[in-house]
């Protein structure tokens, strides 16, 4: 259990100052937030760190901390949610706290603080439970110890020990014997009381402790913190990705300018000011070698012809497609069409950095604290014990904010400035110089019997690699896993299948984006399907009820269906269209209403969503990661795209990347379908991929028409202005 | 660049600041005044995020200059209320209206403004007053908790 820090094991920073004083440390050092948290200091109250996760103060305060990145999807509530079940405290006495980078939070599953994938919740379920479990036992033997009493004659409830030996019972509360109890041994095999009694916490609506702080103006994100002495920076990047300076012109009267290599960073007496003489300085720059790819006409031609033919990674293969499709009554061929995306975070990238010859800290909104540690040691030379990073809230990280360019940026202009510094992208350069979701070209072949059974499934996906760019080591034999996320082991009767990868070789960085491969690969199969269905003569639900092998996959297609009152006829000129995917750990299904607005356009009325990821922890935040997740794909369905003419993007601000408002936002109604036992699903990504597919189907089902190429631009987009 | 000594009202509040004239209400909040509640967006005027109250009336503060404020009530979301009871803050607590929550201040002061002037809105009435862009998709709720507000 290296997830339990025990005094060795922490590395540094307020937890081992903390465990090696047994307290002593003030509230607001012990959030590592920014300047502002200083201001919160309450002097008389000493903290003690009773493991990585848990500080607890004299005046019973309670701060839970949390490994996971938090951007919206309540991570910040949700771990220390389940670590309370086991602590047994009041929750409306818990705050909670981003952890710094540390090897005490490094996901148990991935070996990372990256926060992806929606992978913390099922990741970190079971040891968070033991956490606190193993915090609560230690505070009662501090407090049995104190009594001189065995633990057997311990209760404990609402952060309060009772000692049942005497009569009347005495108790302690959890801030009485939190420093003794930071100095005992970790439990490594505490006893979950959740075992036998259920949970009190975990299942629960319980309001997130960072919502007060998001409505008063009082929440810190990344472009929120202040450092004494900091300067104020703005970015330039290379108009062209790969370029690298050859010159920086003279610096704005009253600036500085710091060539970075790869982009300059120009002060300012403020952010405005650092705009402005970012804008105006005069940069040349050396291209990358070589001819580029990197015109969306020419990378389309190009996927033209690596789905057509050519050799290709084989990422599943079953059967003998070709005697299959030999046999097959009826053939139906398919080519989907997907573009490169923005992230189109709120917030912008921006991150704080204070470098000096023995010390490096980085504030950022970033959603890989290790992953910064990484960056920081690289570039400085220092030792991990010389750096601390400290996540701050995201405004948006969307697979963003993982990446380390903005944070390298700022380390290296603290590195050149020999002071704090405080780096901020404009909005143009936000969009300009994303990472992309990739632009993808899919072509199905389906062979079907004369009873519309799928003998033959051929998918072959051409799309730039992002594990290639990033994690070059995963990619084996040109087989990039990520771009076949959702596109392989689907849970349709097929006999005989082949999916393969043609890698396309573009000269556009790609990045990660909120539902990853999932989201061009559902869109694909959930279309096919479909069409399929169509060639077949059956119903869209019908057809997917008979071929759907998954018991779990089949309740919540038959929850949404049902929820959105499939088989009723619709309202005149409305129509509905359906979609079902298992990813993340989780099953979603989605039915999208739509209704004829004028002769070219359409309104989406409604989505009825059903999601069954096992154990749920917060019923609400789930809720709302649903109804984020539908905005989220509806956005990108209807209007989402990034073109490209000789490497300079389409979209330079939110007045030319069109995106969900209040007028367009359907009425969402989410269903939880439980399956008793099952292991905890994702959530954070989960609601994104079906509402693109859906739409299509039901614009299918409204005029007859299919639609293979995104964005659908089914409706004009939103006014942007007042 | 040449500075000027300005005076504004700022959550009831006189502050003197010496800056840039041209520089936007928005920056002079955020990094001379230390109000980073209000937030920048996009610098266009296209997202809402940096909404503040001018005299009562919702604004964007990312393109209307410090200059143009002198003279004028600016109220940021520190300002809405000096115990966070507004029964907008309340709203967005009991419907857990936030998930980032980065867009949640100029969302929070354009519905408050909108409930000023019209206590019970239509959901026609919420569509075509607030147009603050939410990268989350939070709309729903934003919805609920204005009915909740006006008892609908």
């Amino acid at each position: 259990m290296n997830q339990i820090a025990t005094p060795a094991v922490a590395r540094r920073g307020f937890l081992t100052g903390a465990l090696a004083t047994g307290g002593g440390l003030m509230i607001g050092t012990a959030v590592p937030v920014s300047g502002r948290a200083a201001t919160v200091t309450t002097k008389a109250v000493t903290t003690s760190a009773v493991n990585a996760f848990v500080v607890i103060g004299s005046d019973d305060s309670i701060t839970i901390l949390s490994s996971g990145a938090e951007m919206g999807q309540g991570v910040l509530s949700s771990m220390p949610q389940i670590l309370a079940e086991e602590l047994m405290v009041d929750w409306t006495r818990v705050k909670t706290a981003p952890a710094p980078s540390g090897a005490q939070y490094l996901n148990p599953v991935t070996h990372s603080q990256s926060t992806g994938g929606s992978n913390n919740m099922r990741s970190w379920f079971k040891p968070l439970l033991k956490i606190g479990a193993a915090a609560r036992e230690m505070l009662v033997r501090a407090a049995a110890t104190s009594w001189g009493v065995t633990v057997d004659k311990c209760t404990v409830a609402n952060g309060v020990i009772t000692n049942t030996a005497v009569t009347p019972n005495v108790s302690l509360s959890y801030g009485a014997v939190a420093a003794a109890a930071a100095l005992l041994p970790v439990p490594q095999s505490p006893t979950l009381l959740s075992a036998t009694t259920g949970y009190r916490l975990i299942g629960k609506p319980i309001l997130r402790p960072d919502i007060p702080s998001k409505v008063n103006g009082s929440a810190i994100f990344g472009i929120d913190v202040r450092i004494p002495g900091m300067v104020y920076a703005a970015i330039k990047n290379a108009p062209l990705a790969g370029s690298t300076v050859k010159s920086v012109g003279a610096a704005p009267s009253g600036s500085q300018a710091v060539n970075l290599g790869d982009s300059v960073a120009v002060t300012g007496a403020n952010t405005w000011a650092a705009f402005q003489n970012a804008r105006s300085i005069s940069v040349q720059w050396t291209p990358p070698a070589g001819t580029l790819l990197n015109t969306s006409a020419a990378i389309d031609t190009k996927l033209v012809s690596l789905i057509a033919s050519g050799p290709a990674a084989v990422g599943e293969k079953v059967g003998d497609l070709a005697a299959a499709m030999a046999g097959a009554k009826q053939t139906v061929s398919m080519t989907y069409d997907l573009p490169y995306l923005a992230h189109a975070c709120m917030e912008v990238l921006n991150a704080t950095a204070n470098v000096t010859a023995t010390s490096c800290e980085v504030w950022a909104p970033t959603q890989g604290a290790d992953l910064n540690l990484y960056t920081a040691m690289a570039l400085t030379g220092l030792t991990a014990d010389k750096i601390t990073i400290h996540p701050t809230l995201l405004g948006g990280g969307l697979g963003r904010k993982f990446e380390q360019d903005f944070v390298a940026q700022a380390i290296k202009a603290s590195q050149a400035l020999g002071k704090p510094v405080h780096l901020t992208w404009s909005r143009e350069e936000d969009f300009g110089h994303d990472l992309y979701r990739p632009v993808q070209k899919s072509k199905v072949t389906v062979g079907l019997d004369a009873g519309g059974n799928i003998l033959g499934w051929n998918n072959r996906i051409a799309a730039p690699s992002v594990l290639q760019t990033h994690f070059p080591k995963y990619v084996v034999n040109g087989l990039d896993t990520a771009a076949l996320a959702g596109a392989t082991g689907l849970f349709y009767k097929m006999n005989a299948r082949l999916v393969d990868y043609a890698m396309l070789n573009a000269n556009v960085p790609v990045g990660f984006w909120r539902s990853v491969g999932e989201s061009a690969n559902v869109f694909v199969i959930e279309s096919a399907i479909d069409e399929v269905a169509a060639a077949a003569g059956k119903d869209p639900l019908a057809y997917r009820q008979a071929m759907i092998t998954d018991s779990c996959a089949l309740a919540v297609l038959n929850a949404a269906a049902t929820a959105a009152g499939w088989g009723t006829k619709p309202a005149a000129g409305h129509a509905r269209g359906i979609a079902v995917y298992y990813g993340f750990g989780s099953y979603v299904a989605q039915v999208v209403e739509i209704a004829q607005a004028t002769a070219t356009t359409i309104k989406v009325v409604r989505v009825c969503c059903a999601i069954d990821c096992g154990q749920v922890v917060n019923p609400d935040t789930l809720i709302a990661q649903m109804q984020g997740g539908i905005v989220h794909g509806l956005s990108a369905a209807m209007w989402g795209q990034v073109t490209f003419a000789n490497g300079a993007a389409s979209v330079r601000n939110f007045n030319n990347y069109p995106l969900v408002r209040m007028p367009q936002m359907p009425k969402v109604d989410v269903q939880i379908v439980n399956t008793p036992g099952a292991p905890i699903g994702g959530a954070g990504e989960a609601g994104v991929p079906a509402v693109a597919p859906a739409l299509a189907n039901a614009y299918f089902a409204l005029t007859g028409t299919r639609l293979r190429k995104l964005p659908l631009l089914l409706a004009p987009a939103p006014r942007y202005d007042d | 660049m040449a500075t000027s000594t300005l005076t504004l009202n700022v959550n009831g509040t006189t502050r003197t600041v010496t800056v840039d004239p041209n520089t936007p209400l928005l920056w002079v909040l955020r990094d001379t005044l230390g109000l980073t509640g209000t937030k920048y967006g996009c610098g266009i005027e296209a997202c809402g995020a940096c909404t503040v109250l001018v005299d009562g009336g919702a604004e964007k503060s990312c393109d209307m200059s410090v200059t143009e404020a002198v003279g004028r009530k600016i109220t940021t979301i520190e300002g809405l209320s000096p115990t966070s009871t507004h029964p907008v803050q309340v709203a967005w607590i009991a419907k857990q209206v936030p998930q980032c929550g980065y867009c949640q201040s100029g969302m929070i002061l354009a519905v408050s403004e909108l409930l000023k002037s019209n206590p019970k809105p239509t959901d026609a009435q919420i569509d075509s007053a607030i147009n603050n862009l939410c990268v989350c998709g939070t709309y729903q709720r934003v919805r609920e908790a204005i009915h909740f507000i006006a008892g609908n």
